[in-house]
């Protein structure tokens, strides 16, 4: 039905599927293992359902001995082995394939220690990016990476997926904000990389875990760089009824030497869906509206809106509306971080996640109205602006097979684009199942060879989900190719 | 997200509500956040998008009902946390209920478990049914330690149920009969309360509190004939036929009353029963008979609240500056979307309100979930009275009789309905749970 | 000590090298400017490439943010480059020479292969952070591409953002894109006096854990007056604003003095650079990293069996120390290590540098896992090799 292809199951695997249950239950209590074909369809996808894919089982272990005894006897039993948080990946990077386990850390959920002193939390993996916050704020600090999908999604996926947010503007993304994981590898070995120290001897081997998109093992702990917050924050709103305005103004505020906390664009489409849902305030008669926050003190903020004001003015805003209280912006955030979701109340979409150059932005945001118009489609564009981070979501109707197919057209489309002008095909949601088969427009079969040794470094049977990022063409890595 | 129902399927009216719900739904996960039982359980299948999926797989492929299924859409607590939550508009109160439905029609469930449905269904409903079985009840508790001693469900879930009962069965309050009480003064309105069935035995002040606090600013209050219970209890069973018997009941009842002298709203001090008083235009939607009258009936339903913020309450001289943390129910904030209203109204009437930290999240209590899902709900009970303890309030208060049941014992300090402490505040007697309270006797 | 030394003046000249190298297995030493040559373990390597000649600056859009440019660019030349758009490296690398008594042009490559940063690390991360693509040759001679020239980029591993501080052990680097940040308009340093170490360390945890943004903290316990030094930047008001607020909230530790922009720089310059610790010229230096709270004791302790002369920045996270050659060099690694850190010999004669591990030993799975990456990238183990850890 779509166009990306799924490797086949293993016979050999399913025949011994019983024997592989009774494996997974003499290491973690029955009730944690998930066997039923009711019970393990609900985890045969994720946040990207045009994918799925009934897994052999689930398996929900209660701590890091378990995972590495899990691990450590599926790899054994040559076992595939799909890592979940809390399948919110729009990449498809919980996709589970028939001959392989999901491992979810959904029950590895507590907030093991924090440190103000040193500006540190330790947490297991599954527990929500939001509730690390959520559990350091009474104490005025944060958890920098925001993704939209904070409220649910896990700081393991994070990790995997090295998520940004609109705040990485600043603060930067999930790389720049941890110290440490712990790790189970595939044999089952625990290791730590970093701990609670700015920098780590050695190879900087979280640079290679974040972003690894669960092919290297399961983290089932990290240490997290917590900041204490500003003593405010502020964003408003320019509305413009120019789409190229818009994206003129992004440059003028980074050029005139002032980089907001957070830059975000939405085009009609999009404000009009997200002010339906979270009342905001959103101006609805513009063409695009940018969010720009900015932080400090009552008299810091004052001085810095009105210089973005006088920007934004220069650059064709119409509207320039500042939000007036905490519950004002609150909604405004709401609103951009619930844009995906929101956008269900219209019709299904596919989100794009390339980055662009942002000097590339009126440019590039005009070829998509074409390239989605010319497969007769409509597209809201949500994105963020300051780092050239697109989410064109592309509208489509789920229940037409000639509609999915189109709408995946265009993304594609929109996603060569990105590279073609100097940009990426995923920005923060990860290669996954969705831009696997594009990474050949970016990459040189050399620069994946490279990247692919380093996978084999930690999985050289390729068990730890393992069709994704990589085009299947390209493994396994035929024999003698190895050095 | 993509369905694949036949035309035939979606003949079906439920059917079709459904797959236009599960059409809306994109699968973002935001829901299982905020789900009591995920946050608990870790498990996709105690979420609510996995609820969605498994009542999604069992509706478009016309299975009957398993265990598995019927396992994790009875961990629901259908608090709608996730309605509150859901970015998309996913009416999941509708898809759940639907479930429901299809459960116990084509599950059959063991004999404890039926049994003890059967018990609730019959007794709860019925006042007099019901009082009398609080009594057993007390006798029967000594029964408690054999019984949790058995390593049966149904015995956890019976040890539950004698815990619930009160101590003191309150004596039967006037209001249990057909009753019209008129304004004081000139009556500037005139509203249908609902009396009810296990509020009224359980906590006949609630109901009396109202009645003095609206007839004080001008409002006749009648209990009409031949109303009872909303429906709600059965309903969450999947007893689709004896809840709508019920709701029809009530729809006459109020119908008649709303014809003859007239009703400005239908008042709930019960925001559970609100909740689906409020969905009646729903649940007959496609009944000839009934569609328009059940949709009479629900768009001047009101939550006592609400109807209380219009009246001109004014504030007292002396203000009791009484610590309260109010207890959002779920059926107050996510069934019937009321975020605010009765903080407010408390705050005006001279209380110092605090609202309880996490909470978005379901006390436990649920209707009869206590009772069926005895150990979810004792952690769920367990995790709110901590939060609520970390405001250190003198008393709880909150508009729903099951929350109140359920924390009762839980918080060591008096839990009331809102409308009480609003009837204190502007004129009515002292309520009976603070005159017995040494910790208000200090403020008193 | 070379039999041969080459200086390529592209990326395909470096791939010819390499290759022909790999295809030999002979070793390559591989240098920039030279002037952090002496960090790490000794080579003996064959072959020396010098990448200078691989030099300029190949893209730079001010309003994007980013700039890229050739390993063997002077590092200089960049940093002068950004500040005609007040621009800079977020990183505030340091210039090592002064330390090391080396001579020669400091190169972007020779800092990113040391992930060299300087004080504002305690703000805005380090060199490792601001990397936003790289190009290198690996060990087989194969000219690899990473990452790209946008802000934010999860496609494919990250594997550009390992080479920083590998040590030139897993690539040849020949070109390296940077997020920048713009300077800041203007910059305050307050200055504490006469505070021991642990109350310095103290008083820089709470200003870091306070919501008025320091950029750089650090204590100068050597001199003739321990001098605390918090940095604040950004434009006049906000500045003001929050230096008055610090100065209130930390009252306990006395009346700082102000220094405007100008010796401002000057003093972390010198601090980045650890010129307060680099007399003598033949005492040992190390570069501690400790979890903040914790690097006070550690050097009260190690004070209890030694002379020591200390610096600490990053709030305390890094500890600059050094002591006499004579001294229990082993003493300084068990006490990082007992206090959750880690050490790294910076400074040190040939002879220690070979018998003790200027890096941190590593746990045996992580050990393991590093061979294996050193063949991943570089099977025939010719590239710098040896330069972090033996065998790799």
């Amino acid at each position: 039905m779509t166009q990306i292809a799924m490797p086949q199951p293993d016979p050999l695997i399913l025949a011994k599927r019983e024997r592989i249950i009774a494996g997974l239950k003499e290491r973690v209590p029955a009730q944690w293992v998930i066997t039923e074909e009711d019970e393990r369809r609900p985890y045969e996808t994720d946040a990207l359902t045009a994918y799925r894919r009934l897994p052999l089982a689930v398996v929900l272990p209660g701590s890091t001995e378990e995972v590495a005894a899990i691990l450590s006897f599926l790899s054994r039993e040559g076992v595939k082995i799909i890592p979940r948080g809390a399948g919110t990946s729009l990449s498809g990077g919980a996709l589970p394939q028939e001959d392989a386990v999901v491992v979810g850390v959904g029950r590895l959920n507590k907030v093991l220690d924090v440190d103000f002193t040193n500006r540190t939390a330790r947490v297991q993996s599954g527990i929500t990016n939001l509730a690390v916050t959520t559990h350091i704020s009474p104490d005025g600090f944060f958890y920098a990476p925001d993704p939209s999908s904070q409220l649910a999604c896990t700081i393991a996926g994070n990790i995997a997926m090295n998520s940004g947010g609109a705040h990485c503007l600043k603060y930067g993304v999930t790389t720049n904000n941890i110290l440490g994981v712990r790790m189970v590898l595939l044999d089952g070995t625990i290791v730590d990389f970093g701990g609670e120290t700015f920098d780590q001897p050695g190879y900087d081997w979280l640079s290679l875990v974040i972003g690894s998109e669960g092919q290297f093992g399961i983290v089932t702990e990290a240490t997290l760089r917590i900041l204490r917050a500003c003593e405010g924050a502020r964003p408003c709103l320019l509305g413009f009824d120019k789409v190229e305005d818009a994206g003129a103004c992004v440059a003028a505020i980074i050029a005139s030497g002032i980089i907001p906390v957070a830059i975000e664009y939405m085009d009609q489409t999009a404000i009009r869906i997200c002010e339906d849902f979270a009342h905001a305030g959103y101006p609805l008669d513009v063409a695009a509206m940018l969010i720009v926050e900015v932080e400090g003190a009552d008299a810091e903020i004052d001085v810095l809106l009105t210089h973005i004001e006088k920007v934004a003015r220069e650059n064709g805003a119409r509207i320039v509306k500042v939000s007036k209280s905490e519950a004002e912006s609150a909604a405004i955030w709401k609103g951009r971080k619930s844009a995906f979701g929101a956008t269900g109340r219209i019709a299904d979409y596919l989100c794009m996640d390339g980055t662009i150059p942002t000097g590339q932005l009126p440019y590039v945001l005009t070829r998509i109205g074409e390239i989605v118009a010319h497969h007769r489609l409509r597209v809201a564009n949500v994105f963020h602006a300051g780092d050239g981070n697109l989410h064109p979501l592309i509208l489509f109707n789920a229940n037409d097979v000639d509609e999915l197919e189109r709408a995946e057209q265009a993304g594609n489309e929109i996603l060569e684009l990105c590279v073609e002008v100097g940009g990426c095909l995923t920005g923060e949601h990860g290669v996954g199942i969705e831009k696997r088969d594009l990474m050949e427009k970016q990459f040189t079969p050399v620069d994946l060879d490279q990247q692919i040794r380093v996978k084999l470094l930690f999985d050289p049977d390729w068990l730890l989900n393992p069709a994704k990022v990589f085009p299947l063409n390209l493994h396994p890595l035929p024999l003698g190719r190895a050095a | 997200m993509q369905t694949s129902f036949s035309l035939a399927q979606l003949a079906d009216s439920d059917t079709r509500e459904s797959e236009k719900i599960l059409r809306t739904c994109v699968h973002c996960g935001f829901c299982t956040a905020t789900c009591p039982t995920y946050l608990l359980l870790g498990d996709e299948l105690d979420s609510p998008r996995g609820r969605i999926y498994l009542i999604k797989d069992m509706l478009e492929n016309g299975k009957k009902a398993t265990v598995e299924v019927a396992r994790h859409v009875d961990r629901c607590l259908s608090c709608l946390s996730c309605m509150s939550t859901c970015p998309s508009g996913v009416h999941y109160m509708h898809l759940v209920d639907h479930a429901r439905k299809h459960i116990e029609e084509t599950l059959p469930r063991p004999f404890a478990d039926r049994l003890m449905r059967a018990v609730l269904a019959t007794v709860l409903p019925r006042p007099e049914l019901f009082r009398l079985s609080l009594f057993a009840a007390r006798l029967a508790r000594v029964t408690s330690p054999l019984l949790a001693a058995l390593p049966f469900q149904w015995a956890k879930r019976t040890v539950a149920m004698l815990a619930l009962a009160p101590d003191t069965v309150p004596m039967r309050s006037p209001y249990s009969e057909p009753v019209t009480i008129a304004a004081e003064g000139p009556r500037q309105g005139r509203v249908a309360m609902l009396r009810g069935c296990a509020q009224g035995v359980l906590a006949p002040e609630i109901n009396e509190a109202a009645v003095r606090l609206l007839t004080r600013h001008g409002i006749e209050v009648v209990f009409a004939e031949g109303e009872g219970c909303c429906g709600a209890l059965v309903h969450h069973m999947g007893k689709q036929e004896a809840s709508h018997d019920q709701a029809r009941r009530n729809i006459d009842a109020w119908i008649s009353e709303m014809d003859g002298q007239g009703l400005d709203a239908i008042l709930i001090t019960a925001s559970g029963c609100g909740t689906t008083v409020k969905d009646y235009g729903f649940m007959f939607r496609d009944d000839s008979a009934y569609a328009q009258k059940a949709a009479r009936v629900a768009a001047i339903t009101r939550d006592v609240c609400e109807y209380v913020l219009t009246l001109d309450v004014q504030p007292p001289a002396m203000p009791s500056r009484l610590v309260v943390a109010y207890h959002s129910a779920c059926s107050m904030q996510h069934g019937q979307q009321i975020k605010t209203t009765a903080q407010g109204l408390l705050r005006k009437a001279g209380f110092v309100v605090k609202e309880v930290p996490e909470g978005h999240i379901c006390c436990g209590s649920a209707g009869v979930y206590n009772i069926l899902q005895p150990e979810i709900a004792g952690r769920l009970r367990e995790r709110k009275a901590a939060n609520i303890a970390k405001v250190t309030p003198s008393v709880v208060a909150t508009g729903n009789i099951g929350c109140m049941t359920q924390l009762a014992g839980a918080v060591g300090v008096p839990v009331l309905h809102t409308v009480e402490l609003l009837d204190w505040a502007s004129g009515g007697p002292l309520p009976r749970k603070l005159t017995k309270n040494a910790l208000f006797a200090q403020h008193g | 000590m070379s039999a041969s030394s080459l200086a390529p003046q592209n990326s395909l000249e470096v791939a010819s090298i390499v290759r022909d190298a790999a295809a030999r297995r002979q070793s390559i030493e591989i240098i920039g400017g030279g002037s952090k040559r002496a960090l790490g373990r000794p080579l003996d390597a064959a072959i020396t490439v010098d990448v200078s000649g691989l030099s300029g600056v190949t893209l730079y859009e001010p309003a994007e943010l980013v700039v890229s440019a050739r390993s063997g660019t002077p590092l200089q030349h960049v940093t002068d480059l950004l500040a005609q758009k007040g621009q800079m490296l977020p990183f505030e690398p340091a210039d090592y020479r002064p330390l090391l008594a080396s001579t020669g042009e400091p190169t972007i490559g020779g800092m990113v292969a040391t992930n060299l940063s300087g004080p504002r690390r305690l703000h805005v991360g380090a060199c490792r952070d601001a990397i936003i693509g790289c190009k290198f040759v690996n060990g087989r001679g194969e000219e690899i591409v990473s990452g790209g020239r946008v802000m934010k980029n999860v496609t494919g591993y990250d594997i550009g953002r390992a080479m920083a501080g590998a040590y030139g052990t897993l690539g040849v680097l020949t070109e390296i894109t940077f997020k920048v940040l713009p300077r800041s308009h203007a910059t305050l340093t307050l200055v504490y006096e006469g505070l021991s170490c642990d109350r310095a360390v103290a008083l820089m945890s709470a200003a870091v854990a306070s919501p008025f943004e320091v950029t750089a903290a650090a204590h100068i316990a050597e001199g003739n007056r321990a001098r605390t030094c918090l940095r604040l930047e950004g434009f006049d008001a906000s500045i003001t604003y929050r230096a008055g607020r610090l100065i209130e909230d930390l009252a306990e530790y006395g009346q700082p003095q102000r220094l405007d922009a100008a010796p401002s720089k000057g003093l972390w310059r010198e601090i980045g650079e650890a010129r307060s610790i680099i007399e003598p010229a033949d005492h040992v230096v190390w570069r501690l990293q400790m979890p903040p709270s914790r690097s006070a004791a550690l050097v009260n302790s190690l004070r209890a069996m030694m002379d020591v002369s200390v610096l600490y920045d990053w709030a305390g996270g890094l500890v600059w120390l050094s002591h006499a050659p004579g001294d229990d060099v082993t003493a300084v690694r068990t006490a990082a290590k007992a206090g959750g850190g880690h050490a790294t010999l910076i400074r040190a004669g040939e002879a220690l540098r070979r018998r003790l591990s200027p890096f941190e030993p590593q746990a045996p799975a992580v050990e393991k896992l590093a061979r294996g990456l050193k063949h991943a990238f570089d099977p025939a183990g010719i590239l710098n090799p040896g330069r972090m850890y033996a065998g790799i």
